[in-house]
């Protein structure tokens, strides 16, 4: 009966504490049962070795009378994704929202790639404490209430939106907008500067023109996109992608864009930036400098906001293509892709 | 399809329909009381042959819902845990037992003779 005593200590060190001698009482008593009705008061050892294999391994016994175990039910599952989405984007757009705030407005800040490291390890680290409270919540039975007083009416079933398709009218718009700007830049130079109010100094904004090229090629990129998309009709894993990457080089673009002003305004103006414009006299006209400072100063003001809607819409998007990834079904999150992405 | 894997989803069907049927076999069983290894060989007499690790189990979730009581007997030469139905249990079993008819009834109806 040694065998016995072994295979029932062994279900009994997987079982729950409560009912384990219980449990180990049973079984044993319901195991020496039938070995009893097979083999008579003293079976073989042949007899136990084929009882067990019957019965089987220990882990096998101990689920079945425990129940399966998860970390977080089907109960809660449904609760736990929207509090980790939702916790998930916050986290991520502040983040983002931030790095990009010390981009543009401190020109001592120089972007270390190994800030997207801490990035990713704050958005792995917060995944795991919704998950540990999930767990939390399963472990000690809390489960969501449902409503289950009102009958369900199918008549409250939303229309269905089509929204795994690409809105034209959103993307000739913007496609529209990006080729005035690039036309713009290309070939009327007297339209990218103010003429100052008090004689015929033409004031033009240096950051823009020493950087035209970059900022043609991603409003070329945008072009691009919209044609690919218009073309394609559909959000999907391929469109997304493509949608994302030229996101990305576009913010890059309009970091740099802002930084770049940034540099400029201080070089300017050392004493910080407002002072330039509480100099300027009430009656006199505005000196030349002043209105540069000022158009340099609005297009950094113009970019930076840019750059915080796309950084928004790409977080969404971002949402979006995971959500499909792992989660196997067409997100709501789409529907961001279609909103026109305010080019600079 | 291989034939492997047919065996493995014939198997897999045929374990989940006799596993609805075990809850009603052993309420059937135990208007009186009776211990474990009893009830696995009253079942097997009649045809019906049960995996013990299956059972035991089993008899622990109707004893938590309230459908079984169970108690320890020690009048024998070792003492024997013999469960028996509670009187939610003899509701349950009468319920279960009409709609088990109405079922084989019409599945006997459906299925190919």
């Amino acid at each position: 009966m040694e065998l016995i005593d072994r295979y029932v200590a062994e279900v009994g060190r997987r079982l729950p504490r409560k009912n384990r001698a219980d449990i180990q009482d049973e079984l044993r008593s319901n195991l020496v049962d039938t070995l009893e009705a097979r083999a008579g008061s003293s079976p073989a050892l042949e007899d136990q070795l084929s009882l067990l294999r019957e019965f089987g391994p220990p882990e096998k016994v101990a689920v079945s009378y425990r129940g399966d175990r998860v970390l977080i039910g089907p109960d809660l599952f449904p609760f736990f994704r929207m509090v980790l989405g939702i916790v998930l984007s916050v986290l991520a757009i502040v983040q983002l929202v931030l790095v990009g705030v010390l981009v543009a407005f401190s020109p001592g800040y120089t972007f270390e790639p190994a800030w997207l490291l801490e990035f990713g390890g704050s958005l792995i680290s917060a995944f795991g404490s919704v998950v540990l409270v999930f767990a939390v919540l399963q472990y000690f039975g809390v489960r969501p209430t449902v409503e289950e007083d009102e009958p369900w009416d199918p008549r409250s079933l939303p229309e269905p939106e089509p929204e795994l398709e690409v809105h034209p009218g959103g993307l000739v718009a913007e496609m529209t907008f990006g080729l005035i700007l690039v036309v713009v830049l290309l070939f009327l130079p007297n339209l990218q500067g103010l003429v100052s109010a008090g004689g015929a100094t033409f004031v033009i904004n240096p950051v823009l023109q020493d950087n035209l090229p970059l900022v043609i090629t991603s409003l070329r990129l945008g072009i691009a996109l919209d044609i690919f998309l218009l073309w394609r009709g559909r959000w999907t894993t391929t469109t997304r992608v493509a949608k994302i990457a030229v996101s990305v080089f576009q913010m890059a673009v309009l970091a740099f864009l802002v930084a770049a002003h940034s540099r400029w305004l201080a070089a300017y103006d050392s004493q910080g930036l407002f002072s330039v414009f509480e100099t300027i006299p009430a009656t006199a006209p505005m000196p030349a400098d002043v209105a540069q400072a000022l158009v340099v100063w609005a297009f950094r003001l113009g970019f930076f906001v840019a750059l915080i809607v796309l950084i928004v819409e790409t977080v969404q998007l971002l949402i979006s293509l995971v959500r499909q990834w792992f989660f196997s079904e067409p997100s709501r999150g789409s529907a961001s892709g279609r909103e026109s992405t305010s080019n600079p | 399809m291989k034939t492997d894997e047919l065996t493995s989803i014939t198997d897999k069907l045929s374990q989940e329909l006799r596993r609805g049927s075990l809850v009603l076999a052993a309420l059937s069983q135990l208007r009186e009381p009776k211990y474990g290894y009893a009830l696995i060989d009253d079942l097997a007499g009649r045809g019906l042959q049960i995996e013990q690790g299956t059972l035991y189990p089993l008899l622990r979730r109707l004893e938590e819902q309230g459908l079984l009581r169970s108690e320890w007997n020690v009048d024998g030469s070792r003492p024997r845990r013999y469960y028996v139905l509670s009187p939610e249990g003899q509701q349950v079993l009468v319920a279960l037992t009409d709609d088990w008819l109405q079922l084989t009834q019409a599945l006997v109806g459906l299925l190919p003779k």
